[in-house]
């Protein structure tokens, strides 16, 4: 399976998933055959992991986010951008998070 | 920043398990989760697998076994429907002693459509003999029959089992 992203592109979070912030953790649960599941996969995010997420709409490619997060972070942006790219893959791979193409308000 | 993973094993009970359980069957989708306890036993073992499915706007009927947010304590609670008393139900676990609880039907999430045991589908409890359980649990008659039943029958069962 591919699960290249791209930077131009906007993320959001897949219709087969339930994401809810429980005592500030993160926890999703993937609806895999139609069922919510916990006993086969719950996953959380940690505090950084949360930052991404809470950014990804239709409105922000994964550069935007990347370049927001360098500026909450205070870190050097490649490296920010190489994290997003590297979370946004996982989640993609897990099919927790969708491809749509950027929508601009502006 | 450091790169992110997403990590697995978590263990959940309580308000938490209550919300995402709220979440999934908001969704239209059932949840699986593992039952905790004796309360429903011998129906609902601690450790087995069970199904809650949504109630889909249908009102849960006397013998259903239905997963609810107790009102005081607010944690999730998988027991039977007794009887309904206005517009609320009786609710009790079939291996308890107490007259069982009064619930508003808002306080229901949902009602358990599946067991698994040691992978094994178990059907006794949910069909319609559920009626007649809920009858006996509620009068505190279930396990003066059950028992003596469980003995007379359990070694023809087990021998037809080989």
């Amino acid at each position: 399976m591919n699960t290249q992203v791209n930077l131009d592109s906007a993320y959001v979070p897949s219709e087969d998933i339930v994401a809810r912030e429980i005592e500030g953790e993160l926890i999703i649960v993937p609806l895999v055959s139609g069922i919510g599941d916990m006993e086969d996969e719950l996953y959380t995010l940690n505090d950084t992991g949360k930052a991404v997420w809470e950014k990804l709409d239709r409105q922000k490619s994964l550069k935007d986010i990347a370049k927001e997060l360098t500026e909450e972070f205070e870190a050097p942006e490649g490296e920010i951008q190489k994290d997003v790219v590297g979370l946004v893959q996982e989640l993609v791979k897990r099919k927790m998070v969708v491809e749509v193409s950027v929508k601009n308000e502006k | 920043m450091k790169s992110e993973k997403l990590s697995n094993e978590i263990s959940l009970s309580g308000p938490a398990l209550v919300e995402l359980l709220r979440a999934v069957l908001d969704k239209g989708m059932p949840f699986r989760f593992q039952a905790k306890g004796a309360s429903m036993s011998p129906f609902i073992k601690d450790g087995d697998v069970i199904i809650v499915s949504p109630l889909s706007g249908a009102l849960p009927r006397r013998g259903d076994v239905v997963a609810f947010t107790h009102p005081q304590t607010q944690s999730l609670v998988v027991h039977r429907i007794v009887a309904k008393k206005g517009d609320c139900f009786i609710i009790k676990g079939d291996n308890t002693s107490n007259t069982g609880d009064l619930i508003l039907k808002a306080n229901i999430l949902g009602c358990v459509t599946r067991v698994k045991r040691d992978g094994k589908k178990i059907f006794m409890g949910l069909g319609p003999e559920r009626f007649l359980i809920a009858l006996l649990t509620r009068r505190g008659l279930l396990f003066p029959l059950l028992y003596p039943l469980k003995r007379m029958l359990g070694p023809i069962i087990r021998r037809l089992a080989i």
